[in-house]
């Protein structure tokens, strides 16, 4: 494949951005949709929708707050100048965070399903066997889970290196910093240079094709062998 | 190590008060028809199940108003109605799960062999029949090392045979642990029981010796449709020839068939259902039923339209029968009254 040193660039940026949001997601969506699953709490709903927002809104929509609040005069910016710098906008951290709250659902749902359907029976059982909660959460609700986890990782993988809209108006395309494949793909659109845009389109097609693949054929082979439904 | 327990809580709609003494070896049946809270009372005792009160077992404080031991630091071994195997670990992983937490790596080979799990060792917990993951459970429950074991019937699932397989396990292993066996199976109760705790809306009704309280007329258990009595004897003769065993009860011997001599632990115990049992003013002559023995009317009770039991003595011990109204007033059973009683069909165990 005959990409650009530019078009490599900008996919090295865009699996960076992934790798680094879905990490942090997994950290902070374990404990909250375990929360989410396991209790029942007043105003539940309501953080539920919030959550899920991402969901319906229009990235540009997203993106447009999240550049006012990562901007100079945003809450943000404060951030950015306890960390020496104007602004988090037009940066790779600032990228970030808003690939955080526009995956957020995405890794959050499937932690959330896969922890609602293990049986509070086997963590009872797991208790009057000697094991701690946090023993648990790691010797049974995580291998439990595991099928959540992989869709979580697979889709806030995928997820994040389609995002468009968001980048766009937070992002500002510099290369190596804040360009991602998906915008560079639509700047050569933008230039007329569609040979390009077709090798790139291409391996954002075949990559994305290839991780969903590997989610599916796993879990069909886990059901298979029948160590876990 | 005995077990002192007061408790109360509510769950749901339902409101639970408990409390009872448990002392030494051997089954405590927790008795009671579904929703009675017996399930309740067993999570509560191994902490599952926020309630007030205390339970003390030995001189450890399990749970006092101010702080409560965590079911992890409780030396239980459980079973629940389900066997609850870890499902993403096999046979081999479940057992481990509790040796590595509970640390009684040591009796691993002789619990394997006493639940007769040595093929099983290796397989997926899915691929296990209903009496195969049970048995893996109870030999899970036996890993923790317990110094009590909770059983929330265990055996209800599962088909006569692999029962009477499990039961039997569970009696010999009630030599060496207390264990607390919840069920609503009366078959259950006759199997295991010497103590038994009667629940009923959430609270435990009666305690007492099983012979006892399946006898007692004011109590749930003698006016049930399969009331049976529970009478201890010794072994005596075994007829070759008509294939019978004579088991002496209050220097009365019954006959039972047996294809070959019992032998066994003295005293046997013999279950004897109401039903089984008729009433006659004379001693019958001629008859094909083979054990008839003289009784006295102890009490009388009526359980249903046109239904009565008669509790009868034969010596100190209580037997129990089941007849008509009609037929009570005509023999005019009344205390004191001395019958014969016709038994129709006597069973070991």
């Amino acid at each position: 494949m005959m990409l650009s040193d530019g078009d490599w660039l900008a996919l090295w940026v865009g699996v960076k951005l992934a790798v680094v949001t879905t990490l942090i997601l997994l950290l902070v969506c374990t404990p909250l949709a375990w929360w989410l699953a396991r209790r029942r709490l007043p105003g539940q709903a309501l953080l539920e929708a919030l959550l899920a927002l991402p969901l319906v809104l229009p990235p540009s929509v997203l993106g447009f707050y999240l550049l006012i609040g990562l901007g100079p005069n945003g809450p943000g910016g404060w951030l950015a100048q306890w960390g020496g710098v104007r602004s988090l906008a037009f940066s790779f951290t600032g990228l970030v965070i808003g690939s955080l709250v526009y995956s957020l659902p995405f890794v959050l749902q499937p932690l959330k399903s896969a922890f609602a359907a293990i049986e509070t029976r086997q963590l009872d059982m797991a208790a009057v066997s000697g094991a701690r909660p946090m023993d648990r959460f790691f010797s049974l609700v995580i291998p439990q889970a595991r099928h959540g986890y992989a869709s979580a990782v697979i889709l806030g993988i995928a997820h994040t290196l389609g995002e468009f809209g968001v980048v766009l108006m937070i992002g500002g395309s510099l290369a190596g910093e804040t360009r991602v494949a998906s915008v560079a793909l639509y700047e050569h659109v933008e230039a007329g240079d569609y040979a390009s845009a077709h090798r790139l389109a291409a391996v954002l097609l075949v990559a994305s094709v290839l991780m969903l693949w590997a989610l599916f054929r796993w879990q069909r082979k886990q059901q298979s062998t029948g160590v876990m439904p | 190590m005995s077990l002192t327990f007061s408790l109360s809580g509510q769950v749901g709609p339902c409101r639970l008060q408990a409390q009872a003494q448990l002392a030494a070896n051997g089954v405590t049946v927790l008795f009671g028809p579904s929703g009675s809270g017996k399930s309740t009372l067993l999570r509560m005792l191994a902490g599952l199940q926020d309630c007030d009160g205390e339970i003390r077992f030995g001189d450890q404080l399990w749970q006092t108003d101010d702080a409560t031991l965590p079911p992890w630091q409780r030396p239980l071994g459980m079973m629940f109605q389900e066997p609850t195997l870890f499902r993403h670990l096999s046979v081999r992983g479940n057992l481990d799960y509790v040796v590595k937490r509970r640390g009684a790596a040591g009796d691993l080979d002789s619990v394997v062999s006493q639940t007769r799990i040595e093929g099983l060792l290796g397989r997926s917990v899915q691929t296990l029949s209903g009496g195969e993951a049970q048995r893996v459970a109870l030999a899970r429950a036996l890993l923790a090392g317990p110094e009590l074991l909770l059983l929330d019937e265990p055996l209800s699932a599962l088909d006569h045979g692999h029962k009477q397989e499990l039961l039997k396990m569970i009696s010999d292993i009630a030599r060496q642990v207390p264990v607390i066996y919840v069920t609503h199976d009366l078959d259950e109760l006759l199997t295991l029981s010497r103590q038994v705790w009667l629940m009923e809306q959430g609270r435990i009704v009666a305690r007492g010796k099983a012979h006892e309280e399946l006898a007692r007329l004011d109590g749930p258990l003698a006016q049930r449709g399969d009331a049976t009595a529970l009478l201890y004897g010794e072994l005596g003769d075994y007829d070759n020839r008509d294939h019978l065993q004579a088991v002496t009860v209050a220097q009365q011997t019954f006959w039972l068939p047996a294809a070959q001599p019992v032998a066994g632990e003295q005293p046997v115990r013999l279950r004897i259902a109401a039903r089984d049992v008729s009433l006659c003013r004379q001693a019958p002559q001629d008859s094909s039923i083979l054990n008839i023995h003289p009784v006295q009317v102890a009490a009388l009770r009526e359980v249903g339209p046109g239904q009565a039991v008669v509790q009868l003595a034969l010596g100190d011990q209580r037997l129990l029968a089941r007849i008509s109204s009609r037929s009570a007033r005509e023999l005019e059973v009344f205390p004191g009254t001395r019958l014969y009683a016709q038994v129709k069909a006597v069973a070991l165990g």
